[in-house]
């Protein structure tokens, strides 16, 4: 190993500094500094909508940013080494092997023509040398690891036999298969039903806590991020506007838009509903007025 | 029971503009024919939003397009603004929608808009359908663009140049051109960021207010919650509970629901139950 | 669109190559320097000032008879694909809609069609109606009807599977609005690639039938027979086949050319293709002032 550069805690996996990404087609910056730091066991995650720039500056991470784009400025360091002019075959080696990372859309991310099983096992094998045998009884390991119920009957299954829930389990299979250091989950639970999701999000931790895995965290939904993560980074048209732990952005949030990804949930997500102490909530009566009350009762609790 | 606001049969203060009663619908052939709705009742009263929560393949969408006429049902009624539409041939199908009654607002707005047609041209489609002028057809239609809080600067540009907020405003005009009495609305929400999230949820609240009747379909309880007056949850083709949204939310009933509103991730009550969870999730399965 | 297409280089040339060749089948008949039926005493004769591509075995100028001979090919090849198009695309999008028997029996029939070999069976048909050239072309229209049949019906497949041709039927509209307001305008550039492309196909099958001496009673001059009787001579003119096969691949290469230029700039591709090219130009545009501050410091 190279030395660790000075400045860098020996233990970050994942660090980000002002890593600023252009687009060379329109001629124009799209991500304008990010810069975060993560360690083993910690979950860091990004919250913001589409086009703030929260995907983008995962796939500088990997490497893996879409034609045209590119990074402008800052650097990128993984376990210490800054990735600006890897060459082709250190990135083959550094992902999968240190970092990985799950999508929003599973099924086009395996080959429908090859049971799955067999794809996890191919990673295995490439990465780690494994033979045939050794790579198949660690597949059915990590099938078991990501909890699907009965790993024998999915290794020979193909995608279109599996439900969104359980293809996003074998791409997580397949994604630690190597043993990363870093998993970024990219709105990999976004397509998925809110109970599926909840199993994924419950996966994601339950693997923090085993193995330390540390993961990057991104999503639309500032619940979905609060519920997983240490540390949370706003991002808005490529801008960080607002960046810290959880609980200080949820309950002193600096920046308006932060407020207002935060008041969304409170007006007309479940919170609103939680949030009332239930002795005190108002006998319903169905009579389909309620909701006013609901409203008046939210205003007098502020 | 027939008192109890949580009955499937009780259709809220207005008069009901939506009743199924009983609605099963089957697909496939022979062998092959399973079962996707059984036994579902459910009344939709004016100026009454009811939330149909319900994972992929619990049959919501099917529920909706049962509703609009584009799949049959195999047994059981449906009545539409006193209607009854049970039986009703191609035909009078098509004549029914022709009049706006029911319309319906799909969850992708890009892609239920055409690309090559400028917003106006598909606003005011459906006025065209029913044979209104040309002249009159854009004047209402820039009546409703307004409603949903849409430049006239828009009309002239095409679905692509559109943000996805404006997009899923603009479906939603589209649908209140007809002026209808009932709207299914599929997952309009979730594609949409929390800013337009807030401004298309705050349009159906103002619909509802002005008397039309609304089912929101969503398999997130979360973002029905803020509007909907009552929720029914669609579990494997049944519905398993009806109940007004608090209840729903603060004292789910049947198992399914519980681990819903388990899962639904909030703010405030970040350090969740993973434990309940997992116990919830294996009396499911059993 | 047009002017989509007309900013590729590639389809600029195609384009120009096509306009000479239509401007040949339509004044070409003018342009012949003399009488292309009438023998001369010189037969076989090499190129010349007083005949530029020499003459054939009947002592006629090889030119006149290209330039005259122009107008029944080319024509003839645009006539394949207006009969292709119509025979083909007009099922292919009502097959969609017109329900399950019109839909089996049309793909049938389109199955039935691609599995014949239209050459052969263009020496059959004109066997049976009589040597001509309408006969001919109507036939082998028929058998490349087809391709537009398919390409039509999986282009208004994949439209009239889409949500807003489902909110057009919501709203109550009939499937003749449909096709007019929504389907006709996304089946239209696929057809576009496919109508280039059969013209070049029909040309090759033009040629090869009047070069099999089908479809054109002899004295009238085509491209393909040119070709035939050139060939049979070629031991005394080696050269001779020369000019025609040039114009037969000159027009062939543009309207593929031309096919390939409307697929490029519809749809996915040609974004991507664009993009590509933007990118160069801002790379450049930005490679000038890096270079001048670093020098300045």
């Amino acid at each position: 190993m190279t030395p660790v550069p000075e400045g860098v805690p020996e233990s970050a996996v994942l660090a980000l500094r002002d890593v600023r990404i252009r687009d060379e087609v329109n001629d124009r910056e799209i991500v304008h500094g990010v810069s975060f730091e993560l360690t083993p066991g910690r979950v860091v995650g990004i919250v913001g909508e589409s086009g703030s720039g929260k995907t983008l500056t995962c796939r500088a991470a990997l490497g893996i940013l879409p034609e045209h784009f590119v990074v402008s400025g800052g650097s990128i360091e993984i376990t210490g080494h800054d990735i600006a002019g890897l060459t082709p075959a250190r990135w083959v080696d550094l992902r999968g092997g240190t970092i990985s990372a799950v999508f929003q859309d599973p099924a086009s991310y395996l080959n429908p023509s090859i049971p799955v099983g067999r794809q996890i096992a191919e990673v295995s094998r490439v990465k780690k040398g494994l033979n045939r045998r050794a790579a198949r009884h660690r597949a059915l390991e990590l099938l078991a690891a990501v909890r699907l119920r009965d790993p024998e009957l999915v290794y020979g299954q193909f995608t279109f036999e599996l439900s969104g829930g359980m293809l996003q389990r074998v791409l997580i299979a397949a994604a630690i298969a190597a043993g990363p250091k870093v998993l970024i989950a990219d709105e990999a639970t976004t397509a998925l039903d809110v109970t599926v999701q909840a199993e994924i999000l419950d996966l994601l931790a339950d693997l923090r806590e085993r193995t330390g895995l540390a993961l990057v965290v991104v999503s639309h939904d500032l619940a979905v991020v609060a519920q997983v993560c240490d540390e949370v980074l706003v991002m808005r048209s490529g801008e960080v506007v607002e960046q810290g732990p959880t609980a200080q952005v949820l309950y002193q949030p600096r920046h308006e838009y932060t407020r207002l990804l935060i008041d969304e949930h409170e007006q007309y997500g479940l919170d609103r509903f939680l949030d009332a102490p239930a002795a005190d909530a108002p006998e319903v009566d169905g009579s389909g007025d309620h909701l006013g009350a609901g409203e008046k009762e939210l205003d007098r609790v502020r | 029971m027939s008192a109890d606001p949580a009955a499937p049969g009780y259709a809220g203060p207005g008069r009901p503009v939506l009743e199924v009663t009983d609605l099963e619908v089957h697909y496939g052939l022979r062998r092959r024919r399973r079962r996707v709705l059984q036994g579902v009742s459910l009344s939709v009263a004016r100026g009454e939003t009811v939330g149909v929560i319900g994972e992929t393949g619990s049959g919501k969408s099917t529920f909706a397009r049962a509703v609009l006429g584009l799949v049959h049902a195999s047994a059981g009624r449906i009545r539409i603004d006193g209607e009854d539409v049970t039986g009703y041939s191609h035909r009078q199908w098509r004549a029914l929608r022709r009049r706006g009654v029911v319309q319906y607002v799909f969850q992708d707005p890009l892609r239920s808009l055409d690309p090559d047609l400028a917003i106006e041209e598909s606003l005011i489609e459906p006025l065209l359908v029913q044979g209104v002028g040309r002249a009159e057809a854009v004047a209402r239609a820039r009546r409703y663009l307004a409603r949903v809080h849409l430049d006239e600067d828009l009309l002239r540009r095409l679905p692509g140049e559109l943000s996805g907020g404006q997009r899923q405003r603009v479906t939603v005009a589209r649908v209140l051109v007809t002026e209808p009495a009932l709207i299914i609305l599929d997952e309009p929400v979730s594609g949409l960021d929390s800013a337009n999230r807030v401004q298309v949820l705050q349009i159906l609240k103002d619909l509802r207010d002005s008397g039309v009747a609304l089912v929101f379909i969503s398999h997130d309880l979360g973002s029905v919650a803020g509007v909907a007056d009552r929720i029914a949850v669609l579990y494997e083709g049944e519905i398993v509970e009806v109940a007004a949204a608090r209840t729903v939310i603060n004292a789910p009933r049947h198992v399914y629901t519980r681990l819903l509103v388990g899962s639904a991730p909030t703010l405030r009550s970040a350090a969740a139950d993973r434990a309940g969870r997992d116990a919830l999730r294996a009396r499911l399965r059993v | 669109m047009v002017r989509r297409v007309l900013s590729l280089v590639s389809a600029r040339i195609a384009a120009g190559v096509l306009f000479v060749i239509v401007f040949l089948a339509v004044f070409g008949k003018l342009l012949a320097p003399q009488d292309p039926l009438a023998g001369g005493p010189q037969q076989l004769a090499g190129a010349s000032w007083h005949h530029w591509l020499g003459t054939d075995y009947l002592g006629r100028d090889v030119l006149s008879r290209l330039l005259e001979g122009s107008r029944i090919s080319v024509l003839g090849s645009v006539e394949v694909a207006l009969i292709a198009l119509v025979v083909g695309a007009v099922p292919g999008i009502l097959s969609v809609y017109l329900g399950r028997a019109f839909e089996w029996l049309t793909l049938r029939v389109a199955d039935t069609l691609i599995a014949l070999p239209f050459l052969v069976f263009a020496v059959a048909v004109t066997a049976l109606l009589g040597n001509g050239i309408s006969q001919a072309m109507i036939t082998v229209g028929v058998l490349i009807s087809p391709l537009f049949y398919r390409v039509s019906r999986a282009a208004t497949l994949a439209v009239a599977r889409s949500q807003y041709v489902e909110a057009a039927l919501i709203s109550g509209a009939s499937i003749g609005w449909i096709v007019r307001r929504h389907v006709w305008v996304k089946v239209l550039p696929p057809i576009a690639v496919a109508l280039a492309q059969t013209v070049g196909i029909g040309f090759v099958v033009v040629s090869s039938l009047t070069f099999l001496g089908i479809g054109v009673q002899p004295p009238a001059p085509t491209w393909g027979g040119l070709l035939a009787s050139d060939l049979r001579y070629l031991h005394y003119q080696p050269y001779a086949p020369v000019a025609p096969i040039v114009l037969i691949m000159a027009t062939v290469w543009g309207c593929n050319q031309l096919a390939d230029a409307i697929r490029d700039v519809s749809g996915e591709a040609g974004r991507a293709l664009l993009n590509t090219r933007r990118a160069r130009v801002n790379r450049v545009a930005d490679r000038e002032p890096v270079s001048v501050e670093g020098g300045a410091r």
